[in-house]
């Protein structure tokens, strides 16, 4: 009876210490600077959301790997104050503060780093995160490519968004020379058939919806999962053993470690396997939808038709 | 007589399920290679999709529901408690954090998983049993309570271990945790069946002992049933059942609970045909449950841990409201 009394009250002071902290955190919320900067525009972001953006943004805080390298791209860099434990590239990227993981940022580090804008990829399912971040006047940016020339197109954006238009332009022609030089190569070949594996077990693939899917087409393939719905489905095993790819890609060796570096079992007997054309490319190529795209996009085309790449 | 009956049922569900799926074949060809005959309209890779990826997910569903429904019948009639079933009293959480202990701790050893999920499933069992005896014995109210308790607990577990897990492994994880019966391997899936077969075989040799225990332990005894070793058999057995599907399809839900009391409402609680009929029953619910789950957005694919729930609850609340008791 004392004992459970005792805890009662040891309950009770725990309350009270709790709603006490809670009150003075209420009353010391820090001045955001994104309020304080004096002109703003609206600008409409790959989700179709108005997002009101400072003119000048000095503050960055990208919650995608591919996002990290697109702004170290444009040469903003300079202004990224918080990054995912994912972001890894371009190095100098790594001194940057981590906020967390791409599914789990702490939204605490983030409005710690009082970014004047937070970029998301919307792969990375942030919703509820996303809310927070408005309730605190944080403004959220929003990508979504679905194609090369999206991924192109978000370059631009946010090329622009920083002021840094010439050094995205310069960057963009770059990158579309050597794609058109991609293209140009592969378009009077065969398409090859391709199974472009995601992750083994469970079976996930690309679907109608993925820049993948655009950019297997680009290097000379044909992606047979084409018309899947959705971006990443999870695909039936059987429908796997009736595509019968001529080729299967395995990203893997980057940030995925070692894994998904073996052919689902559903695709062990499919033409790829028996003709010895199962090939790993380095997943931070292909599944990080920014300048490096198109790297990758050269080593697909290579991988899928080396007699025409010599 | 009735056992026959739904055996038969459940044949034909397996032909139905297993001549229908993402990819079509036809349908006399299907049939033909089922009998076992070597010259059938199928091509190649057609054999392959039925031998190698439909019956082998077919038998590892039907062994699945064989599992969690005669667990939970049996758990029912020894805890004398109708809401006794494997995901309820934690033994499901218990079998799947064994099961993540080994894959994270001895990945490359395949019979890891399922003996670890069995200590899981046993170790909770007992655990959730000693919680919910007090002095004046195991009510049903604490019953459930310690099993919510424990539940809970294995459930942070469970997201503890995902957390600190590597990150690139967490999608499958999620994934498997929902319950997945897709790429079993030949090893998984003898296992499945042999403890199945003992365990279902142990909870038959032990009805009789399990009737007299529903009128009461004392009166169990006074009619001479070895009730401390009666109990023991019934838990090892039913964690045996819980673990082995758990750890070839992680977290199947609502079976263990809506397939027995389905039998007892048809049949009555006769636990010497409640148990075999609940395994048949539970197997054919199973096969029926990931077939829509595989053929209904085809050729993507759902959880079929969702599909049970689905046709689970509603086919439950239609059987109480329509006024039989379900008296365990």
């Amino acid at each position: 009876m004392r004992s459970s009394r005792a805890a009662l009250v040891g309950a009770l002071q725990i309350l009270a210490l709790a709603f006490a902290a809670t009150l003075s955190c209420s009353c010391s919320r820090p001045q955001l600077s994104s309020q304080t900067t004096a002109t703003t525009h609206e600008v409409t972001d790959e989700a179709g959301r108005h997002v009101t953006l400072p003119v000048k943004i000095d503050r960055i805080v990208s919650l995608a790997p591919n996002l990290t390298e697109i702004v170290y791209a444009v040469g903003a860099g300079d202004r990224l104050v918080g990054r995912t434990s994912y972001c890894d590239y371009p190095p100098q990227a790594k001194s940057v503060t981590e906020v967390g993981d791409t599914l789990h940022p702490s939204v605490e580090r983030v409005i710690a780093l009082k970014p004047q804008v937070v970029l998301v990829s919307t792969a990375s399912q942030l919703e509820n995160f996303t809310r927070q971040l408005d309730e605190q006047k944080i403004a959220v940016y929003v990508t979504n490519p679905q194609s090369l020339d999206q991924v192109f197109a978000s370059i631009e954006k946010l090329g622009n968004l920083f002021g840094k238009s010439d050094v995205a332009a310069k960057l963009l022609d770059d990158l579309r020379r050597r794609a058109k030089t991609v293209e140009s190569a592969t378009a009077p070949l065969k398409p090859v058939r391709v199974f472009y594996q995601v992750s083994d077990q469970p079976l996930y693939t690309i679907g109608r919806d993925a820049y993948l899917t655009d950019l297997i087409k680009r290097a000379g393939g044909i992606s047979v999962t084409a018309d899947v719905p959705t971006a990443f489905p999870r695909f039936s095993d059987e429908a796997a053993l009736a595509s019968k790819p001529d080729a299967i890609i395995l990203p893997t060796g980057g940030s995925m470690g070692n894994a998904n570096a073996t052919v689902a079992p559903a695709l062990k007997n499919s033409p790829a396997v028996r003709d010895n054309r199962v090939y790993k490319i380095n997943d931070d190529l292909l599944s990080r939808p920014g300048p490096r795209l198109v790297d990758g996009l050269e080593q697909l085309a290579r991988t899928l038709h080396p007699e025409s790449f010599k | 007589m009735v056992c026959a009956g739904m055996l038969l049922l459940l044949v034909i569900v397996f032909v139905i399920s297993s001549v229908v799926g993402a990819q079509k074949l036809s349908l006399s060809g299907a049939l033909c290679a089922l009998t076992g005959k070597a010259s059938c309209s199928l091509s190649a890779e057609e054999r392959a999709i039925l031998f190698d990826i439909r019956l082998p997910r077919i038998l590892l569903a039907g062994a699945v529901g064989t599992c969690l429904a005669a667990a939970g019948a049996a758990y029912q009639a020894l805890l004398r408690n109708p809401l006794a079933e494997p995901y309820l009293l934690g033994v499901s959480n218990g079998a799947a954090v064994g099961t993540m202990v080994a894959l994270v701790f001895f990945g490359a050893h395949e019979w890891g998983r399922p003996v670890m999920a069995f200590g899981g499933a046993i170790a909770a069992t007992f655990l959730v049993y000693r919680l919910a005896r007090g002095r004046a014995g195991a009510s049903p109210e604490r019953l459930i309570l310690a099993g919510v308790i424990v539940t809970t607990f294995l459930s942070s577990a469970i997201v503890f271990i995902t957390t600190v897990m590597d990150a690139t492994r967490i999608r499958s994880f999620t994934f498997w945790l929902l319950g997945d019966l897709s790429g079993t391997t030949s090893s998984l899936l003898t296992v499945a069946f042999i403890a199945a077969a003992v365990g279902v075989i142990a909870l038959v040799m032990n009805a009789r002992a399990l009737n007299l225990m529903m009128l009461g332990e004392r009166d169990a005894f006074d009619l001479g049933v070895e009730i401390g070793r009666v109990r023991l058999i019934v838990f090892a057995a039913a964690s045996l059942l819980v673990g082995a599907s758990v750890a070839s399809s992680g977290s199947v839900g609502y079976v263990g609970l809506v397939v027995p009391h389905l039998v007892r409402l048809s049949f009555g609680s006769d636990n010497r045909l409640v148990i075999p009929a609940a395994a048949i029953a539970g197997a054919t619910f199973v096969i029926v449950a990931d077939t829509l789950a595989r053929t209904v957005i085809a050729p993507r694919e759902l959880p079929v841990g969702a599909i049970t729930a689905l046709i689970g609850a509603p086919l439950f609340v239609y059987l109480l409201k329509r006024g039989t008791a379900a008296v365990v």
